[in-house]
């Protein structure tokens, strides 16, 4: 064997020499066993040599040789190189598929996977654990063929993978679960046939079968409550306690493991593992492990995000563990893989969803600036991670009031990320522009200025609805509470045609966000109400139509509270929200505003009684005439039933609309007035519309009709 | 060997009583001796942790003459140490090429699956064409096989730009990465491939007995603080030297 053989010096000739004489019906077989050998050392660790040699047409080459050698097994001339030919070519088909879609692709195409199987049973132990190597390589790829438990055949032969002495095939089986379990049915199917008792009992063999095991035994319990509850049964013996000592094991991977599926038993039946004491644990351990250089640090902080995901006592406790420095010491000791980064990010997002302290402290500490660089990665799950991040951050209004986010060293890159080639980092972007674009401050030009409007109005033209609904989320954000000039700047980017087909559109959810950005339009002064007059009252109808016949209440609800902000302005304005609420006078349907104020769901009915206190206000000279027709349209009437709705916003606004519609329930004097509008104001604050009240504006009479909406984007959308 | 079981026994059974003390106690040497001998340690417990020491470290004679003496059985096939250890002494001789040959017939998956320690065991072999003062050649292969891990990986490009660094120097022995060519840099790597292959046939990577060892002295400068007793501080003899009163 040389020792120091001189590295290729023309590389392609060589490769093409080594296909030469593996291909070659000359080459005699210790020579091609010698070839084969080359070959797989060549490879091995090395993905540019795989795809090279994946070019040269190996994979089929070398199976061609696995197949004519088991073939010739047992008998033929060369009964001395049979099996090392089969070991090594095994062992080279292994290594194209190890980490290598592409290579895999190859060695299922040219058919190895029955070739692999059948050495399974090989009376040579070597060669079964060549085969079972290569076939447990192929089976972490997502491209490897979904086994079929529901086979009884199938069954019977993974089961008797699992009770191998083998420990490469017992992995084997384990792989096959964790690759192919997925619905609950197989889940079912296999707890039925005994694996998890088998599984269990592999909790306490060698290294490789306790790893298998773990993994797998995540496979079967994920999301199924049923048979968590039979891997908990007595007879199973202290499987919990075994998997719980496991997460304290010296190996990385068993304690990763270990801790995953732990997480996925408390994640599905939330009656177990609720202590703080495994709680804090959990998070002390996978925030250890997160320093493993390998593949481990790569997905603990995957599990983190998984523990504390919607969990808010859980980011309480690692918050409290001080998680949000460590991670972020973890960012700035830099230069990761790529998945680690996105992990990371993504930790921090699940922490910075609901807390406060968490996103104070994020903000406080230098890690938020590599944040903003990372919005510029080379990997598109990266610079998606940072923009979901970002989004959860800018939750926080007292942050956004501070202006933190609406800086260009964050603005730039993201409206850049509006062009990502990559549709879901669109789409995270969109979610934290629609959050940082709210920023109560006076900033919002800023935005507009480096050309975040166009871009955000050419994605609202997506064919893709999900980025359709997020740009639309977003203008409707940077339309709230924008000052004039910025408005007319929006106005005009988007078109008022445009505006009446988003309003139409196809999906219900775009429609909503589209009815709430002409609502924040419309916001404001007078003026700003002749919008929804624009293409000769055209976008008005839509919207009115959209009332008539929507079903989604979402959409319904931000119609009515258009019309409403319609109705807090001047006559003509009051009449024509009456035109689109009684589009057939004098006919016998009933009135739309019946059906919302019979509603169940008391958003609708408050937006529709806001609605009628606008239209009825008593300082505007046609006041009387609406009323009247508003009662012979039996609406005063249906008023008449709310004045006790169990929503107290719906009871005192109906009581104020009946009270200007010359209804007296109680004494109307200045000083209810003043005490029912002060308390109103109280209940504005909880719902968090009183930040948008200018105090010299207090006092004015028809100041509160007007509601502008910005949402945070609390959902993770299209995760 | 039994020493050190004796005497951490012996330790922690008197940090339970003492516990609670408050002021030092001192303990007499006749009084430690009773106590540790009132510890009991299984005589195949002590072998078994003889056992894990030899085939661990890959001494394969030395555990074979001890199962037959001891009646120990190892947990491990004594055949794979003699293949483990080929590849250990490949890489401590600076033969990379042989011993990454050596690690793939054993088991295909290592290498495979540890980008780290296959991008360890190439900046090795550049290492050693570099010793060798093949610069042409180090090149080349700095080029061809390691250049492209450095751009899967960026902690590999920084290694990878300290170990070319070598070849700026004239004098390499007196440069700043000079260490890299140092004997144990071979060692570092011999016993990160170790590790791995120990790993892959799941045993252990590290010797139990070491962190014994490593156990009684911290057990032991807990206790300093409660108490004086006879204490080993020569860990090769493991002789018991009377407390300082």
């Amino acid at each position: 064997m040389p020792t120091s053989a001189p590295p290729p010096s023309n590389y392609p000739t060589r490769s093409e020499d080594l296909i030469g004489r593996i291909n070659s019906v000359h080459t005699p077989y210790e020579a091609k066993l010698k070839a084969l050998r080359e070959l797989k050392n060549q490879i091995i660790g090395n993905r540019t040599k795989k795809l090279a040699f994946l070019k040269l047409g190996a994979v089929p080459s070398v199976i061609s040789i696995l197949s004519s050698a088991v073939a010739e097994n047992g008998g033929g001339s060369n009964l001395e190189f049979n099996e090392p030919v089969i070991i090594q070519s095994a062992a080279v088909i292994g290594s194209f598929a190890c980490g290598l879609d592409a290579g895999v692709k190859a060695v299922l195409d040219a058919g190895a996977f029955p070739l692999l199987f059948g050495l399974i049973s090989h009376p040579n132990e070597k060669v079964v654990d060549a085969g079972a190597r290569s076939l447990k390589m192929i089976y972490q790829s997502k491209l490897a063929p979904k086994y079929d438990f529901l086979l009884e055949e199938n069954m019977d032969f993974l089961l008797s993978l699992l009770n191998s002495k083998n420990e490469n095939v017992t992995g084997l089986g384990g792989s096959i679960i964790t690759h192919s379990c997925n619905t609950s049915m197989e889940q079912e199917k296999l707890s039925e046939a005994g694996v998890i008792k088998m599984l269990i009992s592999l909790l306490g063999g060698s290294l490789i079968q306790r790893d298998a095991s773990l993994e797998s035994l995540g496979a079967i319990i994920k999301e199924n409550p049923g048979v968590i509850s039979k891997f908990m049964r007595p007879e199973n013996g202290r499987a919990l306690n075994v998997v719980t000592e496991l997460i304290k094991d010296r190996y990385p991977r068993t304690r990763l493991l270990a801790c995953m599926c732990l997480i996925l038993i408390r994640n599905t039946s939330t009656c177990y593992l609720q202590d703080a004491g495994i709680k804090t644990k959990l998070i002390l351990i996978l925030l250890e492990l997160i320093d493993d250089p390998g593949q481990v640090g790569d997905e603990a902080p995957f599990a983190l995000s998984s523990l504390i995901a919607e969990k808010e006592d859980m980011q309480k406790i690692a918050f409290d563990s001080n998680i949000v420095d460590k991670l972020c010491n973890h960012l700035e000791k830099g230069s990761f893989q790529a998945k680690r980064l996105q992990g990371i990010f993504l930790a921090l997002a699940d922490l910075c969803s609901k807390l406060e302290c968490c996103r104070d402290r994020f903000l406080s500490l230098k890690a938020f600036n590599i944040l903003t660089d990372v919005l510029t990665h080379d990997s598109p799950e990266v610079r998606a991670a940072a923009c979901i991040c970002l989004k959860n951050i800018s939750r926080s209004v007292k942050n956004l009031s501070a202006g933190h986010f609406m800086n260009e060293a964050v603005i730039i890159p993201l409206v850049q990320l509006l062009h990502d080639t990559c549709t879901s980092v669109q789409i995270a972007a969109l979610g934290a522009i629609s959050n940082i674009v709210v920023d109560f401050t006076a900033h919002k030009s800023k935005f507009i200025h480096c050309g975040g409007v166009k871009q955000l109005v050419q994605l609202a033209k997506s064919m893709d609805s999900t980025i359709r609904v997020n740009a639309v989320w977003a203008l409707k954000n940077l339309m709230f509470l924008v000052n004039s000039t910025c408005k007319e700047e929006i106005f005009l980017e988007l078109s008022p045609s445009m505006l009446i087909s988003l309003v139409c559109d196809p999906e219900t959810s775009v429609q909503e966000q589209a009815l709430a950005l002409v609502r924040n339009l419309i916001d404001g002064s007078i003026d700003s109400v002749e919008y929804v007059f624009a293409e000769d009252g055209l976008l008005l109808n839509a919207i009115g139509r959209q009332l008539q016949s929507a079903s989604k209440v979402e959409v319904l609800i931000q119609g009515m509270y258009v019309l409403s902000n319609v109705a807090s302005g001047n006559e003509f304005h009051k009449e024509a929200v009456m035109n689109q609420l009684f589009p057939q006078a004098g006919s016998d349907t009933q009135t739309i505003l019946i059906k919302f104020l019979q509603s169940t769901d008391s958003r609708l009915r408050t937006a529709s009684v806001w609605a009628l206190v606008n239209l009825t206000l008593t300082n505007s000279p046609d006041a009387n005439a609406r009323v009247m027709k508003l009662q012979s349209a039996g609406i005063v009437c249906q008023l008449k039933n709310m004045v006790n709705d169990p929503c107290q916003d719906v009871k005192l606004r109906a009581r104020m609309a009946l009270g200007q519609s010359g209804e007296h329930i109680r004494t109307w004097d200045a000083f209810i007035k003043v005490s029912i509008f002060s308390l109103l104001l109280v209940e504005m604050e909880i719902v968090k519309f009183a930040f948008i009240f200018s105090v010299s504006s207090m006092y004015q009479f028809p100041f509160f009709v007007s509601c502008p909406v910005p949402w945070l984007q609390h959902v993770v959308v299209g995760d | 060997m039994s020493y050190l079981l004796n005497q951490l026994n012996a330790i922690r059974h008197l940090a339970e009583i003492e516990a609670m003390a408050t002021s030092k106690k001192v303990i007499t040497r006749e009084e430690w001796e009773k106590r540790l001998n009132d510890v009991k340690v299984r005589k195949e417990d002590m072998n078994k942790l003889v056992m894990n020491f030899l085939v661990t470290e890959g001494y394969v004679e030395a555990a074979e003459k001890f199962r037959l003496e001891s009646g120990t059985e190892p947990d491990i096939d004594l055949a794979t140490i003699t293949d483990r250890m080929a590849v250990k002494k490949a890489v401590q001789c600076g033969n990379l090429e042989d011993a990454i040959e050596k690690v793939n017939d054993l088991n295909p998956e290592i290498l495979d699956t540890n980008p780290q320690l296959f991008f360890h065991l190439q900046q090795q072999r550049l290492i050693e064409l570099i010793r060798n003062g093949k610069v042409e050649e180090a090149l080349e292969f700095a080029q061809e096989e390691l250049a492209p891990r450095g751009e899967e990986n960026q902690s590999f490009l920084e290694e990878l730009e300290r170990t070319v660094a070598l070849l700026a120097f004239e004098d390499v022995t007196n440069c700043p990465v000079g260490e890299l060519l140092d004997i144990s840099q071979r060692l570092k790597t011999a016993s990160e491939v170790n590790a791995a292959i120990l790993t892959s046939q799941s045993h252990e990577k590290d010797p139990k007995l070491p962190s014994l060892l490593k156990m009684l002295i911290w057990a032991q400068n807990q206790l300093d603080e409660k108490a004086a007793y006879p204490r080993i501080n020569d860990l090769s003899t493991g002789a018991l030297e009377d407390p300082a009163v």
